[in-house]
């Protein structure tokens, strides 16, 4: 699969360029579907709740803002093999979660994804590598998180045994804001228009039949938004700036440049072969710059089905 | 008439005492819960086997998975693998005793697959690694596949000194442990119980797992 014409427009900062790479995504999905011999449809559900306590992505306790959110997904997708080694993943995407506290972040988001997957030979124990390119737009009730999100990713990966299989992956992320609302002259006032690049690894073991554990671990370097009251430090070192109503009349969203360093565990009970129940916990340090170091901790539980 | 009558009383009641010795097996593990899918194969202790006639077998695949998961042939078998789901499946096996591969296909391959060594096939396919389906395949024509409750009769025995054993996907520890010698002689039916040890069965998973992505 071509990556090119997804990757080239992630570069330039233009409302424009995210739809332009959405259709690119999203035009090869119709016209697979259009050969539906041998396809295989999937349909998947998400329903759950989650609680992060550092919305705000503050680091002083006085500007740190933590809620929870009841979180709702469905996905429609399309698998294909063409060959015994190869497989194409399309799907359609859609997301939404609700706020207890802070409904500025309430979010609905409409998307696809399409990755191809490779089997380096024959058996469940050979080495694979697979892209993934998806992108959706994401419609907040705070209109300044609005926009297109880009996401593109490598990864290669090995079982290494029944019960146990790894893999490690780099990854590049572009979000396109949708609305300018500039506080300072001369100073973007679209701190949600962001991008990164990551390095991740992932593995899963098979405790049980049924219950399975797993970890991923990721690093992105990128931009990264922080949102506190007016703050001197923070406004020297940000490149964009937005009131942010969603916190409070005085807060502010600031975009710097940070490193993101992340731990998630993952807790799955399959209920079926259908359906599991899952327990995820995960850990984010950033660093922005040299004042600037804040923790947000997630823990989401959520219930899985694939038809 | 009266001749043809005793031919045919006596031809029938000779078929009976051939037909009247049967093993019967209850296989539990080791918490007493019946174990089912548990090959249970008899074989005369002095080696003498006169194998029947072989007929094809069949391994489904269906809604994803092969169907049954566990079969028991008898050596030199040929079987076929109908793919009845509207996507295609890549079978293959690495097991000594057969290693095959069914190139990607849909509906029934033109060849049916024949089982010449004895032995256990494990079967994968490509596409889903959790399908997953096991041939035992019997050097004995004489035996049985456990129901849920754990039980099995292996029926039509001749009168003789068999050595019994039992093979599991997830038994523990190997199949020659479970040998019994059975003496079918001079009785219709002899029960025997087996108390398997059962590893969990750890195969790749298929059902979904829920992951939510945080932000930045």
């Amino acid at each position: 699969m071509n990556v090119q014409p997804i990757l080239r427009p992630a570069c330039r900062p233009r409302d424009a360029a995210g739809a332009r790479a959405a259709a690119w995504v999203l035009l090869p999905m119709l016209l697979c579907a259009a050969r539906p011999a041998y396809a295989e449809w999937f349909y998947d559900a998400h329903a759950g709740g989650l609680y992060d306590d550092n919305l705000t992505r503050a680091q002083q306790a006085a500007d740190v803002r933590g809620d929870g959110a009841a979180t709702l997904a469905a996905s429609a997708g399309w698998f294909h093999a063409p060959s015994g080694t190869d497989g194409i993943t399309l799907s359609l995407d859609v997301n939404s979660e609700a706020y207890a506290r802070f409904h500025g972040l309430n979010l609905i988001s409409v998307g696809g994804s399409a990755g191809y997957r490779h089997k380096f030979g024959l058996g469940r124990d050979v080495p694979w590598a697979s892209i993934t390119v998806s992108a959706a737009h994401d419609d907040f009730r705070g209109d300044i998180r609005t926009g297109d999100r880009l996401e593109a990713s490598l990864e290669v990966g090995k079982r290494l045994s029944e019960n146990f299989d790894a893999s490690v992956g780099i990854a590049t992320d572009r979000r396109f804001a949708s609305n300018d609302q500039p506080v300072v002259p001369g100073i973007s006032g679209k701190p949600f228009d962001l991008r990164g690049h990551s390095v991740f690894a992932r593995a899963a073991y098979g405790l049980t039949e049924r219950l399975q554990v797993g970890a991923r671990v990721s690093v992105r370097r990128g931009d990264v938004v922080s949102t506190t009251r007016q703050n001197l430090d923070i406004f020297l070192a940000s490149d964009a700036i937005a009131a942010d109503p969603t916190f409070g009349s005085d807060f502010y969203a600031y975009r710097l440049r940070g490193t993101t360093t992340e731990a998630h565990a993952t807790l799955s009970w399959a209920l079926s072969d259908r359906s599991s129940l899952n327990l995820s916990y995960g850990v984010a340090r950033t660093a922005a710059y040299d004042d600037l170091n804040y923790l947000s901790r997630l823990g989401t539980i959520l219930l899985a089905f694939r038809y | 008439m009266r001749t043809l009558l005793a031919l045919a009383l006596s031809a029938l009641t000779g078929h009976a005492a051939l037909a009247q010795h049967e093993i019967a097996a209850a296989v539990v593990d080791d918490k007493g819960k019946p174990v089912a899918d548990a090959v249970v194969v008899a074989v005369p202790a002095d080696g003498g086997l006169r194998l029947p006639t072989r007929r094809d077998a069949v391994i489904d695949q269906v809604d994803k998975e092969f169907t049954p998961k566990v079969n028991a042939i008898l050596v030199g078998t040929p079987v076929i693998f109908p793919n009845h789901d509207n996507v295609r499946h890549h079978v293959y096996s690495f097991s000594p005793a057969k290693r095959f591969e069914l190139p990607l296909y849909a509906g029934v391959p033109a060849q049916p697959v024949v089982f010449d060594t004895p032995g256990v096939v494990v079967l994968g396919c490509n596409i889903h690694d959790w399908m997953v389906g096991y041939i035992y395949v019997s050097e004995s024509p004489y035996f049985a596949k456990t129901r849920a409750d754990g039980k099995a009769v292996i029926a039509d025995l001749p009168p003789r000194n068999y050595v019994v054993r039992v093979w599991h996907p997830q038994l523990e520890g190997g199949e020659a442990a479970t040998k019994r010698s059975v003496d079918v002689t001079g009785k219709r039916r002899v029960d025997v119980e087996w108390t398997l040890k059962l590893k969990p069965e750890l195969r790749v998973r298929r059902s979904p797992v829920g992951e939510h992505s945080g932000h930045y």
